[in-house]
């Protein structure tokens, strides 16, 4: 048990507002130790607060249940991030440059993240400006509005970002990687989108202005405030400024995707000299705290690619054939993928490299792995996590991530104690269902003048 | 948006060079070793650092990037006693490392652990640093990270990275700052593990050493620790005296050429100061003012991306800061003795390459010849009074602060920056910027693939035509016509290729 706070007294002034019970969640042996009040408004908006001991400092997150999953309509790959940058454009009451005038004035720090899943907003700053904090956030997520030239502007800052990024082989590695595995599912693109449809943005300005009505609604939305503040204050401010806010949330539908039949399988050339990469990835269940088939692909990351496995041993440390491996079970909402990325030290070492994977792999589906192992595993992953509990947007970041994937600050404690229930024959279950080469899809990239052995197909990236 | 993806320790390796401060301190045998303490008795953990007077200005000469490799050999490798993969199984448990940072002037080799962990780990960092193995197989693992962070993230990898560490090479060329952390293609190939050994023995001594404790450690901890420390040789306190700041002349590019779909743009020049430096604190103001890292106010980001959508960033430094994925603030055990002044702009389409130069260097001369408006000045002092308050929220980085106020001669540099600015006028910050932000004259690193016509442009300096795919408004097209007729006047204009970038 880590960073165990006392706030048992609080529960004592429990309140009950608007449609919500607020309950404190914190029980011996949580790794998330902090006393959490939960309550919803009649409007359905979540409000979370976690009371943390950082003076004079707090940290005020909305999370989106919405992100790069629901942009169904084609073409619009990487909406909801583009709309992401939209929503610092202003509104009526606070246009654009009182709104930054006002964050300035705070001194806090604002900014947005977009992935698969989720969009969550952040704003760090002082715990005594909670109202103003409160004003201005819920005034644009309910009034939000922007004119079609700031919208054609903004869509540029966006392909500034994708450019920023396109620098790194791992980039079209990624999108290469999804719009193989995925046929159907909104997972075959990557949360920045793809190129040609990032150039197409100029045009959708009617598009944005629904994508903000079907989506940026409060039922998709919690409100997640941590820090030096007092659950009583923060919801009845929530009251106050967010109560007003309408229903009216319409969940994209998203298609399912089919299962996979065949390996997949691309090559990448680079125009720069660079070590040789591989990308190899399974289609796994979606993500779910209570799941022990979920918490153990966790658990196969470290126990076959982390740095004490004995394949991180043989191909980092002691043959060297490869300096960056790592497994990556990646939880989403829907069926998504356990990706490893390798990069060996030359061309011809890559399809080695991939072949001990794979060997390290079968190895794991023949025997189970070592019970005291898999218990040190644990314990890693415990202490680690308590470890990065050590700020307040560090504790609300977590939160956040959860909230975002399951919906509930509850569920990270009830992921670690699923954990614990993992034994070595879960492991080996999981691993014999999951590792296949019919459900497995496979990108290598190389430097265009060097030949990549044991790669096929010919795509190129953009 | 972001997607931080876990990166091996060694690519942030020279992304930031390392030291800064006070006046050298004579070099004279240390009484004992230097420490700052950060006591904490309800918090659960307990963060170590040990900065050593160790970074890359040591590397002597072709052997550069033998502080770095030296540095690994003590974080990331075997000791005397165990295996590289046995001290990874010993510290696994804990979920703890040996984390590792070199930077031009310093090392440093911090942990954070569990105070019920504190024990075991000290023991184990101690038997890194004390007893290090110095084996082959690590040396030539570690020799290979720091070659492939050069070639694959530098080079291949982050044109942003990229222009960032080259515009140091330029801004620094023949000084001791002059040459990344990481060394280089060829002086990788030098050096040898006797090289390494020596550098150990030379450099990580207690007179080098400051160390820093923040958390809950018992009583007796620090005196037990520097006890065992004092195993490390004695050593020489004080640093290897800088020579004068370098000159830069005239308005010199470097064009880097490699293939690339858009085009980075980072200028810069040498400063005088540094926050042991009165003038430091208003020169802050007139940099946050003009580009506060990561934010939304300053007005190279308001003018180029805001109201022009012309990339997605745009910042201003007045010394070097050293980015770390996920962090927004600076972060602290970087500190050197000499500084730049610099500016980022974040990639461009390259038909707004030239554009965007221009309507940087429009911003600095702004600042430069008028100055700050009052209600800006007071605005960007309330800011920076507030918004310091959010660099240092855990102890381990509050720690970190501390060693680098006392590097710095304060005691306290957030207490500084409050009373500073509390007393401060918008005459010393238009003052300061008019004395230290002249960008007459500047080093220009240009990533992009068109580096001959980009040469041409610069060359004839006509004035750009800016088209904007939507409609922007008057003001900022009456300023355009500045911005675009804004002479650049370019002294020297080089063009390198991505293959001699860090070769040599």
């Amino acid at each position: 048990m880590l960073f165990r706070t006392s706030l048992a007294l609080l529960s004592l002034l429990f309140v009950a507002i608007a449609g919500g019970a607020a309950t404190p969640q914190s029980a011996p042996g949580d790794v998330f130790p902090f006393t959490t009040y939960e309550t919803t408004l009649d409007n359905g908006l979540r409000v979370v607060t976690i009371p943390y001991d950082s003076p004079g400092i707090v940290a005020y997150y909305l999370v989106v249940r919405t992100g790069a999953r629901d942009e169904v309509e084609a073409g619009h790959s990487g909406f909801a991030h583009f709309f992401e940058h939209m929503m610092f454009r202003g509104t009526d009451k606070y246009s654009q440059d009182t709104y930054t005038g006002l964050i300035k004035r705070m001194g806090a720090n604002s900014n947005a993240s977009t992935w698969d899943d989720k969009t969550i907003y952040r704003l760090i700053g002082p715990s005594r400006e909670l109202a103003t904090m409160m004003d201005v956030e819920s005034d644009r997520f309910q009034n939000l509005k922007y004119d079609e030239e700031g919208f054609r502007t903004e869509s540029r800052a966006v392909l500034g970002e994708y450019n920023k990024g396109a620098s790194s082989p791992f980039l079209p590695m990624q999108e290469k990687l999804r719009d193989l595995a995925f046929d159907k599912h909104t997972y075959k693109h990557s949360t920045i989108g793809f190129l040609a449809d990032i150039k197409a943005m100029p045009g959708y300005y009617q598009y944005s202005l629904g994508f903000f009505k079907r989506f940026y609604r409060p039922e998709n939305v919690t409100l997640l405030v941590v820090g030096d503040v007092k659950r009583e204050t923060v919801e009845a401010l929530a009251k106050q400024y967010y109560g007003g806010w309408k229903k009216g949330y319409e969940p994209a539908s998203i298609p399912a995707e089919p299962e996979q039949t065949a390996q997949r399988q691309a090559h990448l050339d680079w125009p720069a000299p660079v070590h040789p990469l591989a990308m190899m990835a399974w289609h796994t269940p979606a993500h779910s705290a209570t799941s022990v088939d979920s918490a153990a692909l966790d658990l196969i990351a470290e126990v076959v690619f982390g740095e004490t496995s004995p394949l991180y041993r043989d191909l980092v440390v002691e043959k060297q054939w490869v300096d960056l491996l790592d497994g990556d079970a990646d939880p989403h909402r829907d069926p998504y993928l356990f990706t490893v990325t390798v990069r060996a030290k030359s061309d011809d070492l890559l399809p080695k490299a991939q072949q001990a994977i794979d060997d390290a792999i079968a190895t794991l589906q023949k025997q189970p792995v070592d019970a005291a192992r898999l218990e040190r595993i644990k314990s890693h992953q415990r202490y680690a996590f308590a470890l990065g509990l050590s700020s307040a947007p560090a504790i609300a970041s977590r939160a956040a991530q959860t909230i975002a994937l399951d919906g509930e600050v509850s569920s990270l404690n009830q992921r670690f104690a699923t954990y614990q229930k993992v034994t070595p024959a879960d492991i080996q279950r999981v691993a014999r269902a999951i590792f296949s080469p019919q459900n497995e899809t496979i990108v290598t990239l190389s430097h265009a003048a060097a030949k990549a052995q044991g790669a096929t197909g010919g795509a190129a990236h953009e | 948006m972001s997607n931080p993806r876990k990166l091996p320790a060694a690519l942030l390796l020279a992304v930031a060079p390392l030291l800064a401060a006070a006046p050298s301190r004579a070099a004279t045998a240390p009484a004992s070793i230097e420490a700052v303490e950060l006591p904490s008795s309800s918090s659960p953990l307990v963060s170590l650092r040990l900065q050593f007077d160790a970074g890359s200005i040591y590397d002597p000469p072709g052997k550069e990037g033998l502080a770095a490799l030296t540095g690994l050999m003590l974080a990331e490798a075997g000791t005397q006693k165990r295996t590289y993969s046995d001290l990874i199984e010993a510290l696994y448990p804990m979920a703890a490392s040996i984390g590792l940072n070199t930077d031009r002037e310093v090392t440093l080799i911090s942990g954070t652990v569990h105070r019920d962990q504190l024990d075991s780990y000290t023991a184990l960092l101690e038997e890194a640093l004390l007893h290090p193995g110095f084996a082959e197989s690590d040396f030539k693992r570690n020799k290979e990270q720091l070659l492939a962070f050069l070639t694959d993230t530098l080079r291949s990898g982050s044109d942003e990275l990229l222009g960032l560490e080259a515009l140091q090479d330029r801004i620094f060329a023949g000084h001791p700052y002059g040459h990344a952390p990481a060394g280089t293609v060829e002086s990788l190939q030098r050096l040898t593990l006797d090289d390494v050994k020596a550098f150990y023995k030379e450099r990580f001594t207690q007179g080098a050493l400051l160390l820093g404790v923040a958390g809950g450690y018992p009583q007796g901890y620090v005196d037990r620790l520097k006890h065992d420390l004092a195993a490390l040789p004695a050593g020489q306190n004080g640093r290897k005296p800088l020579p004068p700041l370098p000159k830069v002349s005239g308005r010199n590019f470097t064009l880097i050429e490699k293939q690339t779909a858009s085009v980075g743009i980072h200028f810069g020049f040498p400063l005088p100061i540094n926050r042991g430096d009165p003038d430091y604190f208003p020169l802050m103001v007139a940099n946050s003012y003009l580009g506060e890292h990561r934010t939304f106010y300053g007005k190279l980001m308001t003018e180029l991306r805001g109201e022009r959508g012309l990339n997605y960033g745009d910042y201003s430094y007045i010394e070097y800061w050293f980015f770390p994925p996920g962090t927004d603030y600076p972060t602290p055990n970087v500190p050197r003795r000499q500084q730049y002044f610099s500016v980022w702009i974040r990639p461009v389409v390259p038909a707004d390459a030239q554009f965007a130069l221009r309507a940087g260097l429009y911003e600095v001369e702004k600042l430069h010849d008028q100055g700050m408006t009052k209600e800006d000045f007071e605005a960007t002092r309330d800011l920076l009074i507030n918004y310091s308050k959010l660099w240092a929220q855990t102890l381990d980085t509050r720690l970190g602060f501390l060693m680098d106020s006392k590097l710095y001669g304060m005691p306290s540099y957030f207490d500084e920056i409050e009373k500073r600015l509390k007393t401060m006028t918008v005459d010393e910050v238009n003052a300061a910027a008019r004395k230290y932000l002249d960008p007459a004259s500047f080093e220009a690193v240009v990533v992009t693939n068109n580096a001959v016509p980009f040469k041409a442009t610069l060359q004839k300096d006509e004035p750009s035509s800016k088209k904007y795919e939507s409609q922007v408004a008057p003001s900022v097209l009456e300023a355009d016509k500045t911005i675009q007729a804004l002479a650049v006047k370019p002294t020297k204009i080089d063009i390198v290729p991505i293959d001699q970038v860090f070769q040599k």
